[in-house]
């Protein structure tokens, strides 16, 4: 596997504007000759699609759901970044891109950062064009608010719905390039396989969703826009639907998958209240600007809050970190969290959680502050859990939310295989070991809206495609493959369902692999992954058939990949013996417990390639080099 | 606080259909050790899960998120749209709501454009057709000017993002009397005819949606504001209003081709 | 001659709703006319045959009468229109639907009303329009006044009136897109009002009547109302 990042020549403040000029061009007559498909609509998808529209290629775009606005880029609430400076606070591209590296422990590639950065600026104005109702000034100009403890006002938000209402925006001027033919729709077909065809990425195969019909796409350039796959620990704040599938189809067929094990966490969600817990709730960051959080002193103290006294109290976050208290990074409040449950000093009816205290707020600013500073974040608690977070301390619980390893892609963002790109989440590049909030959102859109329209040309304009049709080879190969698979999983009719094991296997991803990792542990989920895995294709059970829409089957689909990516995952995090961003490991760690980053050994990114079914994967290296950011310690003392 | 001796059972009554064709009907099922701290669908994936351990055909229910922002789930709970809870999709619903051997009715939304595909799993395509008839504003990209070049009275983005919210799960149309989708198309008409971005196509893009709108064949308004009481997202029957406004302002003062 | 303003407004749903809503607001200033004019019954047989008389003799009568017959049938032919609509758009019902605090009884029940005040117009139109009239105007009105059952079926008509107002009156606004949170919440009394005040004025008519007040009080009553 060749690692080629194509990083462009000269400063890095001139790379993009260099390499766009030298980027080959594709004639404007040309454009529709080429047929792009776009897998996925989330912010990364609809975006690409409706800029390459825009452009005048043929586009076919795809999703699981039955309508493009669906995708859990929705999911976001706090806002996006961008380096406008509106507030005069001292802000630049230079220091977005600086907090970036940082934030991101010094795991993600400058140029691409700094790419980010730079575009940052004009995803602001293209989404106010669109018709994004930011919150608004008094005198009718854009409102900031700083965010997840940066230290400058940089965040962009639409009240609590902030990726909502970008989705809506990128799903919208995609409706438009729809209503003028220049993008294709094809709804609830979940793409099942990437068909390369003499090296290049030439088409995919989707399950109709509603017919079971296999089909063939095939166009001269793909693109995966299919998010990030924290479901593998069956619990997270994803959707339901979000999975690895596509991006793992994508790895077998020879795209590189970079550092699997960078997840991050995040600290203050709803804690699961049973076995029959689907999905968890996350509750913004904002939380921990007024709110404390302790456990009791004791184990297993059951008494309720308000009656253990001050005295028993432990503020942890306020004991270790000082400086900065609650508002520690994500990364290290969800961990110290779970030491403090690890102890046996969780509280709850599960003991997996701590509390998030707003007495002493309520006390200092009163009631009627807090409800108007979080009002909709209490009456969401309440909903979920019937309890008043303004008379008992919340309960929180870290879970997982965003994954920053994905497919590796170069500057271009297109993986190791020739035409296949990755966008959003779904790639790696730009969040390093761990994503600063805000961020997430930029990024779909800047790699959608800006950075393919004028990559993708590069491509196509120095590239020869030969003809081909659904009847080549690789095309049948994949179908027959797939079909295969899909009769076995129908013909198994075992006892356990796709979600008892998908279950089984994130609590093992949970336990073993994850705020806080070691050799013993990992070595232990990978033995037990493959235990599941045969258990799986020994004893599951998928009742109905292929030809209709059965949801069993789409989740045993799901859940297969699952089982086959949580092995990599693990893998990876083994092989990275050194704690950096969300990646914790208990042997790289200064005595005080703290995570310790191995700059010597680690400074790169491992990119994992597919030897084939049953074979090890080989880990490749990317060499990070920093040469305009400053490789320092982070701490919070 | 989940103590099993809370635990519960109840009696599901659900619309089961397996495809457009096939004519469809209610089936009863028995649900036992339900915990109060469910939530409705999670009850409803424990009912599915004992059905698939007996091979049999789980309930087709649609959901992706489970917080109340994609839009995808939709349920009449017991004669209620989203549910007996004011202003929160069915997904937001909990089991805490119920009690021991009550019989539940669960139904699809039932809506002529809205076919169903599955059990309770519809079709609602057709507001995305009517989305793509002019629900969008008509900037290319890397076209746009900077964002605070246009003011915009910090009311007029509050009245904006208020009709914005919208999920666009369909409940409006289902508890319409007259499956009509004025609230949804109000909304998005709303949206953009109150931002000054959006200002410049307003008279086509009233006359575009509402056109689609009919030709799906959806009802009419006859303001009876149920869409507003079961709409998750509090959407205001005003957006309605506006609609019309600007149908009337399209039709009677444009001086465009339409 | 580009003539879509006037197509649309029976080609799409907003336009047929705006005819309802415009036709609609033009019946309740003829009911209003209407009641005006029947409270000159009060003044006795010289003033209502003598305002009978004037309006008869006005060479706009059939203009007028063929312009409000056009309405009516506007209105019921749009409603009728919609409400085909919205019934091919619900193919298969709910088994269990609760409404949720949207409907009031008045537009719960617009498609009920809408036929019996029909009726009752029918009935009213053969019993007073289309007869022959030598009797005398007031003649008529209070010997039917009397007779109990045209006393019920009147009443019974107006109370569809009052549900059909209470309301449609508003609900006109709302189509013509006046909606204000200012001014909504009184558009909303004021449909109540103007519904009470004209199916009150209506029926009190004919209870005057039926209960022989005017034998016993008619001085008492025309001296209030000069």
């Amino acid at each position: 596997m060749k690692l080629n990042p194509n990083i462009p020549s000269g400063p890095v403040e001139k790379k993009w504007d260099n390499h766009k000029f030298n980027l080959k061009l594709v004639n404007p007559n040309n454009k529709r000759k080429y047929d792009i498909i776009v897998v996925g609509t989330g912010l990364a998808g609809a975006s690409a699609a409706a800029a390459l529209g825009e452009l005048g290629y043929n586009v076919k775009v795809f999703t699981l759901h039955d309508s493009p606005r669906r995708a859990h880029s929705i999911g976001a609430q706090g806002g996006i970044n961008a380096a406008k400076n509106y507030p005069n606070d001292g802000d630049s591209v230079w220091r977005l891109f600086y907090d970036t590296v940082k934030g991101g422990d010094y795991r993600s590639r400058e140029s691409n950062v700094y790419r980010l950065a730079q575009i940052s600026n004009q995803i602001i104005d293209h989404c106010v064009a669109l018709g994004v109702p930011f919150a608004r000034e008094y005198s009718g100009y854009l409102a900031n608010r700083s965010f997840g403890g940066a230290q400058v006002s940089r965040t962009f938000y639409a009240r609590g719905q902030t990726g909502q209402q970008l989705l809506i925006a990128a799903y919208s001027t995609m409706m438009r390039q729809i209503k003028m033919g220049t993008v294709k729709m094809f709804t609830r077909r979940e793409m099942l396989d990437l068909v390369v065809v003499n090296g290049k990425a030439r088409g995919i195969i989707t399950r109709n969703l509603i017919t079971g019909e296999l089909e063939s796409h095939i166009g001269h350039a793909v693109l995966l826009c299919t998010g990030g796959y924290s479901n593998v620990f069956y619990l997270s704040t994803n959707a339901a639907n979000c999975s690895v599938s596509a991006a793992w189809a994508a790895y077998k067929k020879g795209a590189g998958f970079a550092n699997p094990c960078f997840i991050q966490i995040h600290p203050t969600c709803i804690p699961r209240s049973g076995e029959h817990q689907s999905k968890l709730t996350l509750m913004s960051e904002s939380l921990r600007n007024d709110g404390r959080i302790w456990v009791p002193r004791k184990k297993g103290d059951k008494r309720p809050p308000d009656q253990i006294p001050e005295e028993e109290r432990d503020y942890y976050l306020e004991r270790k970190y000082p400086a900065f208290g609650n508002l520690v990074p994500r990364d290290i409040a969800s961990r110290a969290a779970k030491a403090m449950i690890d102890e046996g000093r969780g509280v709850g009816p599960t003991g997996q959680a701590v509390y998030l205290d707003f007495r002493d707020a309520i006390k200092q600013k009163g009631i009627d502050k807090i409800r108007a500073a979080y009002g909709n974040l209490f009456d969401m608690y309440y909903q979920i859990t019937d309890e008043d977070g303004y008379k008992l301390p919340m309960r929180i619980y870290p879970a997982p939310h965003y994954t920053m390893g994905g497919l590796w892609v170069d500057y271009n963002l297109m993986t190791t295989i020739d035409g296949l790109f990755a966008l959003g989440e779904a790639n790696f590049s730009d969040h390093g070991a761990n994503r600063l909030g805000a961020s997430a959102l930029m990024q779909g859109l800047a790699d959608g809206f800006f950075v393919i329209p004028a990559t993708i040309g590069g491509y196509l304009g120095s590239s020869k495609f030969e003809d081909i049709d659904g009847e080549t080879k690789e095309f049948q190969e994949s179908k027959k493959r797939i079909k295969e698979k899909i009769s076995r999983l129908l013909s198994i009719k075992g006892k356990g369902t796709p979600t008892e094991f998908h279950r089984h296997l994130g609590n093992v991803m949970w336990n073993d692999c994850g705020m806080s990792r070691n050799e013993h542990d990992l070595k232990h989920a990978i033995k037990k992954i493959a235990e599941i895995r045969e258990e799986f294709w020994k004893d599951v059970m998928v009742p109905g058939t292929n030809e209709e829409l059965n949801q069993t089957l789409e989740k045993a689909l799901k859940v297969s990949d699952y089982l086959e990516f949580a092995e990599l995952l693990a893998k990876d995090a083994l092989e990275r013996k050194e704690s950096c961003g969300g990646h914790f490991r208990e042997e790289s760690s200064t005595p005080e417990g703290e995570a310790k980053r191995d700059d010597d050994n680690f400074c790169h990114v491992a990119v994992w390639e597919f030897q084939g079914e049953g074979k090890e994967p080989l880990r490749h290296k990317e060499e990070l080099s920093f040469e305009n950011v400053k490789v320092t310690v982070r701490s919070y003392k | 606080m989940s103590e099993d001796k809370n635990n519960f059972s109840v009696t599901i009554r659900v619309w089961r259909q397996n495809s457009p064709e096939d004519e469809g009907r209610m089936v009863a099922y028995k649900v036992e050790d339900v915990s109060p701290d469910m939530s409705f669908l999670e009850m409803l994936d424990v009912l599915n899960e004992n059905l698939i351990k007996k091979g049999e055909t789980p309930i087709t229910v649609e959901s992706d998120c489970r917080e109340g922002i994609c839009g995808c789930c939709g349920l009449v709970v017991n004669g209620d749209v989203h549910g007996p809870d004011k202003h929160s999709t069915v997904c937001q619903l909990h089991m805490r709501r119920f009690k021991d051997g009550d019989v539940i009715t669960v139904e699809p939304w039932r809506v002529g454009s809205f076919p169903v595909i599955r059990d309770l799993a519809v079709n609602r395509t057709a507001l995305d057709r009517i989305i793509q008839a002019g629900g969008y504003i008509s900037a290319r990209t890397g076209s746009s000017p900077d964002a605070n070049i246009t003011l915009v009275k910090q009311n007029d983005a509050e009245e904006a993002m208020d009709s914005a919210a919208c999920i666009g799960c369909g409940a409006c149309v289902a508890a319409c009397p007259n499956g009509a989708a004025m609230l949804f198309v109000g909304a998005k008409i709303s949206h953009m005819a109150l931002l000054p971005q959006g200002k410049t196509e307003r008279m086509e893009r009233a006359l575009n949606m509402i056109e689609a709108m009919d030709k799906e064949g959806f009802g009419n308004c006859s303001n009876e504001y149920e869409c507003e009481a079961v709409c998750p997202k509090e959407i205001k029957v005003s957006n309605i209003a506006r609609m019309n406004r600007e149908f009337l302002l399209a039709n009677f003062f444009s001086k465009e081709g339409k | 001659m580009n003539l879509d303003f006037l197509t649309r407004l029976y080609a799409t749903s907003i336009g047929r709703k705006l005819v309802m809503s415009v036709t609609g607001l033009f019946l309740s200033a003829f009911i209003m006319f209407h009641l005006s004019a029947n409270l000159l019954l009060l003044k006795g047989a010289k003033i209502f045959n003598g305002f009978v008389g004037i309006m008869e003799k006005n060479p706009a009568l059939p203009l007028l009468e063929t312009g409000l017959f056009l309405i009516f049938i506007l209105h019921i032919l749009m409603g009728a229109w919609v409400r085909w609509e919205d019934w091919k758009n619900r193919p298969h019902g709910y088994e269990r639907r609760k409404w949720q605090g949207g409907r009031t009884v008045g537009s719960a029940t617009m498609l009920y009303t809408a036929p019996i005040i029909l009726l009752f117009l029918l009935y009213h139109l053969f019993t007073f329009r289309f007869v022959d009239h030598s009797m005398g105007y007031y003649e008529m009105a209070v010997s039917a006044f009397r007779s109990q059952t045209y006393v019920i079926i009147y009443i019974a008509g107006f109370a569809a009136l009052l549900l059909h107002l209470s309301h449609g009156v508003q609900s006109a606004f709302q189509t013509l897109g006046i909606n204000h949170p200012k001014y909504t919440p009184w558009i909303k009394i004021a449909g109540w009002f103007f519904a009470i005040i004209s199916v009150t004025g209506f029926t009190v008519i004919p209870l005057y009547f039926f209960f022989g007040i005017d034998a016993k009080t008619s001085h008492f009553i025309i001296e209030i109302m000069h």
